[in-house]
């Protein structure tokens, strides 16, 4: 391979299109990418980057279009193709074994690991690579072991000592928190003084486009709808071109009355799955007209504790009252007919049966109502008429209520869950990551039907690891670092850095500021 | 005594031989279920060639065969048509158990061949159990190989984005493993009991399934595991000479199924996989499809 300089076409793609029934998910996409360049690809859920990058990282094959790399015209058939010509991706969803080390990860599929493995060899020659970027990490830890940064340390380390110079990252910032995010970018930075070329695919986030890429490329409906120097966009130019109209940035938080606790926690502690302590000592409550944010990166304790207030995990001690009612020994079923919404973060795998019309899926809310069951006997006709309201109400694009609900985009497969749950009234709300993987304009209306809700007197707890739609949503802020709240600050004048340091367990610092 | 402890570990190379196989195809990620009927074909045909052509190598070779075939069957089903694993496995026990009864039957007595030589009363294989049991370890935690097997059985996605031939690995994995098997067959059908009759395993291949699990997929433990349940399999067979009229020998007879069963049900307690569940590998029992 001839030396290479920066500024030259490393990748070429031209006409790049992908056809899948009922939709073409790339069209016609012609950009190169430059050695010692960050080139952002911007677009929504569904504009077509997944496809994009698949057919990059040879994961998919495209219809039409030629790849160039290094000026040759290639032909991947599978990522090793796309691998051994120096071409590395860092997913979004880890792909690492974490059973394995993190050496043994690295190793797997190299093509110079020998026949017998070369431990001692391939540490040193890690190492250095670790020097060379200020990473610090033990080599022998179980991946498992990890944190969410250190695992994508391990990711990039990875396609580095695959000799990699085209490095494709799929949302790159979405699992770490703050200070994570800022190491990420100034070793990203690092990497382009040595001639990589670095192409992340981002949806959202896009202050941190803004701040390292030279390039953006925008899609939207799998065209390109913008090709911009990074100097000459700003944050509202850029949604613009994603979601092609204006977004607001600034949620209009409705001026209303907080009234008395609805959701009061008492020192309560969790356990996870694997019997260790999720959440610890966790007091709160949560008042009428009230949105009570917990930040936090993912892993945390979030998850058990939205759970566990929902009945669906065990309470190992302390307390859980509804409206000065103890309900911390009640079902779920019990929790619901007392007025708890619950939106789970799972929008697929817990919030709606795949294989279900959206009608049965809203019967999962229904079917302990006398009012749409009796004698056992669903009201069909009922329930089918509650069902095309809401679909009209919440703007689910769907032809009928009988689709099934695994045929729905993201974005309104969230619509029906938000109307099947709000639509009972709840007094008080839990929203797991509600607007999590939804595209901008899907984002937007939970984030204004949340605010609805808030006004209409409900109480919500929201969990989000968006650290932006904690800030502009809560009335109440509580950064959750490894099962505990490191405090609970009022949202108004919360500082964003402040709430960033302490989620990410920074107590110290946090104090200082 | 002595004579005891010859019998137990000739036991336990069976016991080690067929666990060792179903250790290389479940840390690939594909369990076979199915030992039992692969032990079972290895078990007839090795005996039916060796009594034939008088030969116990070509038996021997024979035994290996159809069991790397069944184990091509499996990976077929399992893995290319994406198969139940559980499901296909029992499969094979069934077709084993008839079809190897059909073709024996005809030739149901003892061998009539001369015995393989032993070292002391104890059979060769015995070695022949340490050494695969050292190379195997060696080739899953210390080969490039090894460490293949292992991700596909981890996480056959991973593997594939790191350019492992997912579809490859485990084909080879199960191929050996079945062939694992056969030889275990073999071994008992042509050294430790040269005698065929109908359903001659009794039960043996579900116990080295179930070693597995105990072994936590590690072959040191499980040789360990192999050799405590050769001992267990002499004493339920004579406990009058260790523990005399305390039951019926007929219940003694029970007492390695029973502990099988025993160790199965705290290995899928939750209280076990929450401590010790790390070992397993993750993507066990599932089929792998590219999407």
């Amino acid at each position: 391979m001839t030396e290479i300089k920066q500024g030259d076409i490393v990748l070429q793609a031209r006409g790049i299109t992908k056809r899948y029934p009922g939709l073409v998910a790339n069209d016609h996409i012609d950009f190169e990418i430059r050695a010692g360049e960050i080139h952002a690809i911007l677009g929504e859920n569904g504009a077509g980057k997944t496809t994009l990058m698949s057919i990059l990282f040879g994961l998919t094959h495209p219809d039409e279009g030629e790849i160039y790399v290094f000026g040759k015209k290639v032909n991947f058939r599978s990522p090793l193709d796309a691998i051994d010509l120096g071409i590395g991706m860092v997913h979004q969803a880890r792909k690492l074994i974490s059973a394995h080390t993190v050496l043994e990860n690295i190793l797997l599929g190299h093509p110079h690991a020998g026949a017998i493995l070369d431990m001692k060899k391939t540490a040193e020659e890690v190492k250095q690579l670790c020097d060379a970027y200020g990473y610090k990490i033990d080599l022998n830890a179980k991946v498992w072991h990890l944190s969410e940064g250190e695992k994508q340390m391990v990711e990039i380390l990875k396609a580095l000592y695959r000799g990699a110079k085209i490095l494709i990252m799929d949302e790159p910032t979405s699992a770490l928190a703050p200070p994570e995010t800022e190491k990420l970018l100034e070793t990203i930075q690092l990497m382009t003084k040595n001639e990589l070329a670095i192409v992340p695919f981002i949806t959202h986030k896009l202050p941190i486009v803004l701040s390292v890429s030279q390039r953006v490329t925008v899609l939207r409906r799998g065209k390109i709808v913008a090709r911009l120097n990074t100097a000459e966009a700003t944050e509202q130019s850029l949604a613009m071109e994603m979601i092609g109209r204006e977004v607001l940035f600034n949620l209009k938080r409705p001026d209303v009355k907080i009234g008395k606790p609805i959701l009061q926690v008492e020192n309560v502690s969790i356990y996870d799955d694997k019997d260790y302590w999720a959440a610890r000592n966790i007091s709160f409550e949560v008042r009428e007209g009230e949105i009570f944010g917990i930040a936090g990166v993912s892993g945390n304790g979030q998850q058990p504790l939205a759970e566990a207030l929902a009945g669906l995990r065990k309470v190992s001690a302390g307390r859980v009252l509804l409206q000065n009612e103890d309900v911390t020994r009640l079902s779920s079923l019990k929790r619901w007919k007392k007025g708890i919404g619950y939106i789970p973060s799972e929008q697929r795998a817990v919030g709606s049966i795949g294989d279900f019309s959206l009608v049965e899926n809203l019967l999962m809310s229904y079917y302990y109502d006398d009012q749409f069951v009796k004698w056992g006997l669903i009201d069909t006709k009922k329930i089918r008429q509650l069902a095309q309201e809401l679909i009209e109400e919440y703007n689910v694009a769907t032809p009928n209520p009988d689709v099934k609900a695994r045929n729905l985009s993201g974005g309104n497969l969230q619509k029906m869950i938000l109307a099947r749950v709000f639509s009972r009234k709840p007094r008080l709300i839990i929203a797991n990551l509600p607007t999590q993987g939804l595209d901008v304009g899907a984002m937007e209306f939970v984030q204004n039907k949340l605010l609805e809700e808030k006004k209409a007197g409900a109480g919500i707890l929201l969990i989000s690891e968006d650290l932006d739609e904690i800030m502009a949503l809560s009335d109440r802020i509580a950064p959750m670092y490894e099962g505990e709240f490191m405090d609970i600050l009022p949202g108004g004048s919360a500082q964003r850095e402040t709430v960033g340091a302490l989620m990410a367990g920074h107590k110290q610092k946090a104090v200082q500021a | 005594m002595w004579e005891f402890w010859i019998r137990s570990l000739n036991a336990s190379t069976i016991f080690a031989i067929a666990g060792l196989g179903e250790v290389v195809g479940q840390r690939a990620g594909v369990m076979n279920v199915g030992v039992e009927g692969a032990m079972l074909f290895g078990a007839t045909i090795g005996f039916i060639v060796a009594k034939t052509t008088g030969s116990y190598l070509l038996g021997f070779l024979a035994g290996i065969a159809i069991g790397a075939l069944i184990g091509l069957l499996h990976a077929f089903f399992t893995i290319t048509l994406h198969g139940d694993q559980v499901v296909n496995g029992m499969g094979i026990w069934i077709l084993g158990f008839g079809l190897t009864t059909y073709i024996g039957s005809p030739y149901a007595g003892p061998l009539g061949m001369g015995r393989i030589p032993t070292i002391g009363g104890l059979s060769p294989f015995f070695f022949v159990a340490l050494v695969l049991t050292f190379v195997i370890w060696f080739v899953l935690f210390k080969t490039h190989w090894g460490l293949r097997i292992r991700s596909v059985g981890e996480n056959p996605t991973v593997a594939e984005v790191s350019g492992i031939n997912v579809v490859r690995t485990r084909y080879w994995s199960v191929i050996f493993s079945g062939a694992m098997m056969g030889l275990a067959g073999a071994v008992y059908a042509l050294d430790y009991n040269p005698v065929w009759s109908y359903n001659l395993l009794m039960g043996w291949g579900f116990i080295a399934l179930a070693l597995v699990f105990f072994s936590m997929w590690n072959p040191y433990i499980l040789l360990s595991g192999a050799i405590l349940f050769g001992a267990l399999w002499q004493v339920s067979l004579n406990p009058e000479s260790f523990l005399p009229n305390i039951f019926s020998r007929y219940i003694w007879r029970t007492f390695p199924f029973v502990i099988t069963i025993i160790i199965l049900v705290i290995m899928s307690t939750h209280w076990f996989s929450s401590r010790w569940g790390a070992a397993k590998p993750e993507a066990l029992g599932l089929p792998y499809e590219k999407d």
